[in-house]
């Protein structure tokens, strides 16, 4: 059985300086390395936005994060939540998804406990009550629509105005956006009950709006919604503009595909990375051994692969310290390493 | 009722188209000799190996304009990507590159190749044209009304939770693995639930084909279904997409890799491209057997690799040339 394709990149380019290993005492040293090596490269004219730090997974950046803040050091971070799974987004999605099939039990059930004073309970009588109807859509749902709404008697007012709003979004001629903007109108006093930071998460609604703005039937905007949740969270997001120089921290599965002048590959930690389940088995050390692969092939002209030592690991209850194995044990022409030490 | 035969010798396929005297893009000049085989490879088999920061983009983007510079309508190209932003990026640069023919490429990525076909096809399914698609938040939501409906989670025992369960079905679904072996493998302690934990997987599949839903992995499921099961949508299909290019192979999971044997079935015209060594989607299904196999699922496969890098300097090449010395072999 074939383990892999034998291959061995090469560059016409000349010069370039070795990639460096860097070791630091504890994690904060190595935070304050990159922090530092970041405002040098910035001061060198090498912009923020061409330099990325790396990590097996979300969590390892924490203190990095703490430390570019206190730097005023601008970053955004990729491998985050993304903003088609915030819950007022999904809130809002949920309507949509009603109005183009009626048998769409879970958003049903999303926007039935989203009413003042209905509970699991009555949210099932009312979708069976729904489904009782048994509408098959078949293609073009709007047409079909308008007459479904009415006729649902005897449930509380909330619930009736639940089907009023939907009844008045669903006739076929009215757009998306429109739509949305009716329905925005109805979630209004929901939307404040239910979350108290609804100020900054207005904001994401805007942004849906405007999203919607770009469709003409429903279905495509949902099917785009649901197979390509591109954007992200405006709380996370800088607005474009001029301002938006920023250091680039990612997960290494969200760097995929991507380059930057400078790479920093943080935590290449025996324990961390490779992470220590990734022991149970050969196939899954492999892809970790990939993954460092794909994180050292992204950066153009630096590359600084740092570890810290002395990490307690709870789970285990070890002390780390040992370099990570991809990069243990290279021939010393291959690679600078370096100290971290204070003043 | 009079049957009215039409003679297939009267309406045959347009034949290949001839070559072109003069390419309107200086192929051979704009690509290094790799990516200019890849690029000039036209029909059978063909496994392109990217290396990183090797110009596969281009690679890609040259090989569409090429082909529908060759006579090749462009809407029997089919080009399926990682990211729909990736397929759409290729194709408007191929546009730019020769002209507006090249937006006419069928492109994006599996799941939304699978819903556009599903559309369409939805009602030899059993499935309305309108049906909903579940993300896995959704996903999970349903099992746990299932879960909660027939009370399996008592005082006595530790049923698993809602996103256990959904990562059991879904992996199931995904490395066509049984749920048994799954359980054996990664979650031992909850073996014992084998009986109750098929019968919410069973449960969870009726809920959503009686509610017109689709996770993420049926769009897969239903769209191999309908290849498989369905001879005259498959031929129709396998003959509208005369020329399938498949990006970032290696991460793609074994349903994929049977959608586009399926889809390669009448003309084998089918060039994947990928990097064995960046294959890191395992969690989520992905299997590097995939790439690794591919010689021997498409016998007679051209393989080509993309060795020449326009990413890095020297020394870092030879950095990440050593770390993958060290894979296993």
């Amino acid at each position: 059985m074939r383990h892999k394709y034998t291959k061995e990149l090469f560059t016409h380019r000349t010069g370039g300086d070795l990639p460096t290993i860097v070791v630091a005492e504890s994690e904060n040293f190595q935070s304050k390395f990159v922090v530092q090596k970041v405002l040098e490269l910035r001061e060198q004219g090498i912009p923020l936005n061409t330099i990325a730090v790396l990590f097996r997974s979300g969590y390892l950046s924490f203190d990095l994060e703490i430390e570019l803040n206190k730097a005023n050091v601008p970053f955004v971070k990729f491998g985050g939540f993304k903003f088609i799974e915030t819950a007022h987004i999904k809130d809002m999605v949920a309507y949509l998804r009603v109005l183009e099939n009626p048998r769409d039990a879970v958003a049903w059930n999303r926007i039935l406990l989203l009413v003042e004073g209905v509970g699991p309970r009555t949210a099932e009588k009312v979708i069976d009550d729904v489904l009782a109807r048994r509408v098959t859509t078949a293609g073009d749902s709007s047409r079909t629509l308008p007459a479904f709404w009415t006729g649902f008697a005897g449930y509380p007012d909330r619930v009736s105005d639940l089907f009023g709003a939907l009844k008045d979004a669903s006739p076929s001629h009215i757009a998306p956006a429109d739509k949305v903007q009716m329905l925005l109108n109805y979630y209004e006093p929901v939307f404040k009950r239910r979350y108290d930071d609804f100020n900054k998460r207005r904001k994401d609604l805007d942004m849906f709006q405007q999203i919607t703005e770009r469709y003409r039937s429903l279905g495509t905007l949902l099917t785009d919604l649901a197979l390509e949740p591109a954007t992200e969270s405006v709380t996370d997001i800088t607005p474009p503009g001029t301002d938006d120089e920023k250091l680039v921290l990612s997960t290494i599965h969200s760097a995929k595909g991507l380059e930057w002048h400078t790479v920093f590959v943080i935590y290449a930690l025996e324990g961390r990375f490779p992470a220590s389940r990734a022991a149970v088995s050969e196939e899954s050390m492999e892809e970790e051994r990939r993954l460092m692969y794909v994180a050292c092939t992204r950066a153009q002209q630096n590359l600084f692969i740092t570890y810290p030592i002395n990490i307690y690991d709870r789970e285990s209850g070890l002390v780390l310290s040992k370099p990570s194995r991809f990069i243990a044990g290279l021939p010393e022409n291959l690679l600078d390493t370096w100290v971290v030490d204070e003043e | 009722m009079k049957k009215y035969t039409l003679k297939k010798s009267l309406f045959k396929d347009a034949p290949e188209p001839e070559p072109p005297q003069h390419f309107r893009i200086d192929y051979r000049n704009q690509l290094n000799p790799a990516q200019y085989q890849a690029v000039s490879s036209v029909n059978g088999p063909h496994l392109i190996i990217a290396g990183a920061g090797t110009g596969k983009t281009r690679t890609i983007t040259y090989r569409v304009a090429y082909l529908v510079e060759l006579g090749v309508k462009p809407e029997s190209i089919l080009l399926l990507t990682f990211t729909r932003r990736a397929s759409q990026e290729m194709l408007r640069r191929a546009s730019i590159l020769l002209d507006a023919r090249c937006e006419k490429v069928a492109g994006g990525t599996f799941h939304s190749f699978a819903n556009q076909i599903l559309r369409q096809y939805a009602p030899l399914l059993d499935f309305d044209s309108s049906f909903s698609i579940l993300d896995q938040g959704d996903a999970e939501d349903v099992v746990n009304l299932l879960r909660t409906q027939y009370k399996f989670d008592t005082k006595e025992r530790r049923f698993p939770r809602k996103q256990t369960l959904y990562t059991i079905f879904s992996r199931a679904v995904n490395t066509l693995t049984a749920v048994k072996d799954i359980l054996k493998e990664d979650y031992p302690h909850y073996e014992d639930f084998l009986e109750d934990i098929l019968r919410l997987q069973s449960a969870f599949e009726q809920y959503k084909a009686t509610h017109n839903m689709m996770d993420y992995d049926d769009l897969l499921i239903y769209l191999r279904k309908l290849l498989r099961d369905h001879d005259k949508v498959r031929r129709t299909l396998s003959d509208r997409y005369r020329y399938l290019m498949v990006d970032e192979y290696q991460d793609t999971n074994r349903i994929q890799a049977e959608i586009v044997t399926l889809l390669a079935s009448s003309h084998g015209n089918i060039m994947v491209v990928g990097d064995d060594a960046q294959s890191i989607y395992s969690f989520r299904g992905a299997t590097i057997r995939n790439i690794l196999d591919f010689p021997e699922s498409f016998p007679g496969c051209t393989l080509i690799k993309l060795e020449e890098n326009y990413r890095s300097t020297q020394p870092i090449l030879n950095l990440t040339n050593e770390i993958l010395r060290r894979a296993r072999e």
